[in-house]
């Protein structure tokens, strides 16, 4: 199994009571809320974690983009992207780096991200997976002014155009219907041969997720409720249609985050983490309204009205903004206890859902630099070397992973 | 009085036969065409009771329909939208019939006016969105909560009209597509004037020719009844009519006042 940090900037000096009086976490006023001390700390904390982790033995280190909200201040991923490209490079540390990632139906400027995620490719030795997400409504459709109707339209033109990008050996006009351009003909190219690993982040549409598997790429389950709740039926469902496409069932297809904290016994990981988890939550994706999520247009009607038509519980999801620690541990949402106790969970979930890729989220909402670093090292140290040869003897191959700069590329003359 | 059965819908194929235009029918008389607003299409008790005397023609944004929601695919801008409203209504003969636009409506029928002076009858605009003015912005209703759309339609969100407008179907799968609908109708429309509804109207609008009627609410808490005079003064001849005490969904929210000016307006 693969096992990366999964890092996001979270405002961490929002009140206790946020969410008692702020409607919304991408909506609440910057001059308000933060000063330069505390975005000072929240992007340098980042930062820091993000390298720690690198130097940790991570096999990766994964960013996100969210514009314009206070629980992920990364505009562009491709920024702290190239901070840790280059001290994978320069201190040889042998990690992924995992964009997921510049969103494709939310950009109006499809051939940067391609020429971004190239330089990344370069500048990081040949580290890079390129992820796609398509972007969250309210940051493509809110932020970015896209037409909800346009959102998934441009995804597919936009990745379309960049596959081209890196591939082509002439240059090209593109006429797409969202994007033209006279002369395509990108420097640098992806230095990975054919091209970098490919993931499709999601939250489990089927559409998607059988696209996923046509285009032999590897699906993301992009979301905090983790491998237990977050993939509950969504795996069930992708692994079926992996048999009737007579694919594989490789575990490494498959990537999710999951919240974790570790401590030297369960009973100090619940005291130390729990409260920053449970805030964390409330503050984060607990503080985005449901309309956020689903703009007009831009989940097709059918979609919407299966949505709306579902009449099941929609557990512990639809309570994020006041789940306590302690629901959120007895989901599953988080896993944080010993470093035995996190090892066997964390074992025993990726084993049932056939999940090849974890993507450790360590740090959560306003929890402080120092403790996010203790169980960034207690998490390298003392989990992540068990857990790593989990599906080892199943002798799958990972080919989703990045091959660094092919050998016979040779050296500059 | 008419009902539901007498509605019919003519489907006309435009755009060199890429896309089917919806068009919902209903009444007799003259004809006439009410272009609906952003959140989708009802026959209304306003409509109901205008098409006592003429033959109301709604064509619908493609997509609004969700016999074909997808139509919305292949109509690219509002330059293609207004090309296929026309297209459609000149095929049903309308080309002299009067316009009614209800907000986004009524920007279209702007668009349909300047694009095509003379083309069409007079012009009936209630509330319509298309300029903007940084001192008084438009206010967002793709953000807002559902629960806050009373108050940003009606100056009285108690009223009658709409309590009617919001009551869902009691069964869960008609509560569920309901709102699935109207939500994919601002979809649709949102495609023409997200994330701004400024498409460059105030360019054009001087074309317009048509005897023109301008009706706002004067508590509008969607768009400014400032705007009412903006129209007025770009609109040459335009008439402008104000409605104390009265929110955006005019023609619901005062369906009387507004059917007496209309019909004095039109005349017959």
């Amino acid at each position: 199994m693969k096992v990366a940090m999964f890092q996001q900037a979270p405002y961490r000096f929002l009140p206790a009571d946020f969410e008692q009086h702020y409607a919304a976490c991408v909506t609440p006023r910057y001059r308000e809320l933060a000063d330069t001390a505390g975005i000072t700390a929240t992007i340098h904390g980042m930062l820091d974690e993000l390298v720690l982790g690198a130097r940790s033995g991570f096999d990766g280190v994964v960013m996100t983009e969210h514009a314009q909200a206070a629980y992920d201040i990364t505009p562009n991923p491709s920024l702290p992207g190239a901070v840790l490209a280059n001290t994978l490079r320069t201190e040889d540390i042998d990690a992924a780096l995992i964009m997921l990632g510049r969103s494709l139906g939310k950009t109006r400027e499809p051939l940067k991200i391609a020429e971004e995620y190239a330089m990344l490719d370069v500048m990081s030795g040949g580290r890079l997976i390129a992820g796609f997400p398509v972007g969250l409504s309210y940051d493509a459709n809110i932020n970015q002014g896209i037409p909800g109707v346009d959102t998934r339209g441009r995804f597919r033109e936009g990745y379309e155009l960049l596959r081209r990008a890196w591939a082509a050996d002439e240059p090209f006009a593109f006429n797409g219907r969202y994007a033209q351009y006279a002369h395509v003909n990108i420097w640098p190219r992806p230095v990975q041969e054919p091209h970098p690993p490919l993931w499709f982040p999601g939250s489990g549409n089927p559409g998607t997720m059988a696209s996923v598997l046509d285009e032999d790429a590897a699906f993301v389950l992009l979301t905090w409720l983790g491998v237990q709740v977050g993939g509950q039926g969504i795996f069930d469902r992708f692994w079926e249609m992996c048999e009737e496409k007579g694919k594989e069932a490789n575990p490494y297809r498959v990537a999710v985050v999951q919240v974790c904290a570790v401590a030297e016994t369960d009973e100090r990981a619940e005291r130390e983490y729990g409260p920053w988890l449970e805030r964390g939550f409330h503050h984060g994706l607990g503080s985005i309204p449901h309309h956020f999520f689903l703009q007009p247009g831009y989940v097709p009607l059918r979609g919407l009205q299966g949505m709306l038509r579902a009449t099941g519980d929609p557990g512990i999801g639809a309570r994020l903004h006041e789940a306590t620690f302690a629901e959120l541990a007895d989901a599953g949402c988080v896993i944080v206890g010993s470093p035995a106790t996190v090892r066997e969970r964390l074992e025993a979930v990726c084993r049932e859902m056939r999940v090849g890729n974890v993507l450790a989220m360590l740090h959560m909402g306003e929890m402080p630099h120092e403790l996010a670093e203790k169980s960034i090292r207690m998490f390298s140290e003392e989990v992540l070397p068990h857990v790593r040869g989990m599906w080892e003897r199943d002798g799958y191959e990972h080919r989703w992973w990045p091959t660094g700069i092919p050998e016979t590329a040779g050296a500059v003359a | 009085m008419a009902t539901v059965t007498d509605v019919r819908e003519e489907i006309v194929p435009v755009a060199d036969d890429r896309l089917d235009m919806r068009v919902q029918v209903r009444g007799s008389g003259p004809p006439l065409v009410f272009l609906h607003p952003a959140g989708g299409f009802a026959w209304d008790p306003f409509l109901e009771a205008l098409s006592e005397e003429r033959t109301v023609y709604a064509p619908l944004v493609p997509g609004v329909s969700p016999a074909d929601p997808d139509a919305i695919d292949d109509v690219r801008d509002l330059f293609e939208l207004v090309l296929c409203e026309q297209e459609a209504l000149s095929a049903l003969g309308l080309e002299g019939a009067d316009l009614i636009g209800a907000s986004f409506g009524g920007m279209l029928a702007c668009e349909l006016q300047a694009t095509f002076p003379g083309m069409f009858g007079k012009l009936v605009l209630f509330a319509p969105i298309g300029l903007w003015r940084d001192d008084a912005p438009v206010a967002n209703w793709m953000m807002t909560a559902p629960e806050d759309f009373p108050a940003l339609l009606f100056g009285d969100p108690g009223c009658e009209a709409a309590q009617a407008m919001f009551t869902l179907p009691d069964d869960p799968a008609a509560r569920a597509d309901a709102i699935a609908a109207a939500t994919w109708a601002m979809g649709c429309t949102a495609k023409f004037v997200w994330p701004v509804p400024d498409r460059g109207l105030d360019r054009r609008i001087h074309r317009i020719s048509a005897p023109t009627l301008v009706i706002w609410g004067r508590d509008d808490a969607l768009i400014s009844s400032v705007y009412a005079e903006e129209f007025g003064r770009r609109i040459k001849g335009a008439r402008v009519e104000v409605l104390d005490g009265c929110g955006h969904a005019l023609h619901l929210e005062r369906e009387q006042e507004t059917l007496a000016l209309v019909r004095a307006f039109l005349g017959g």
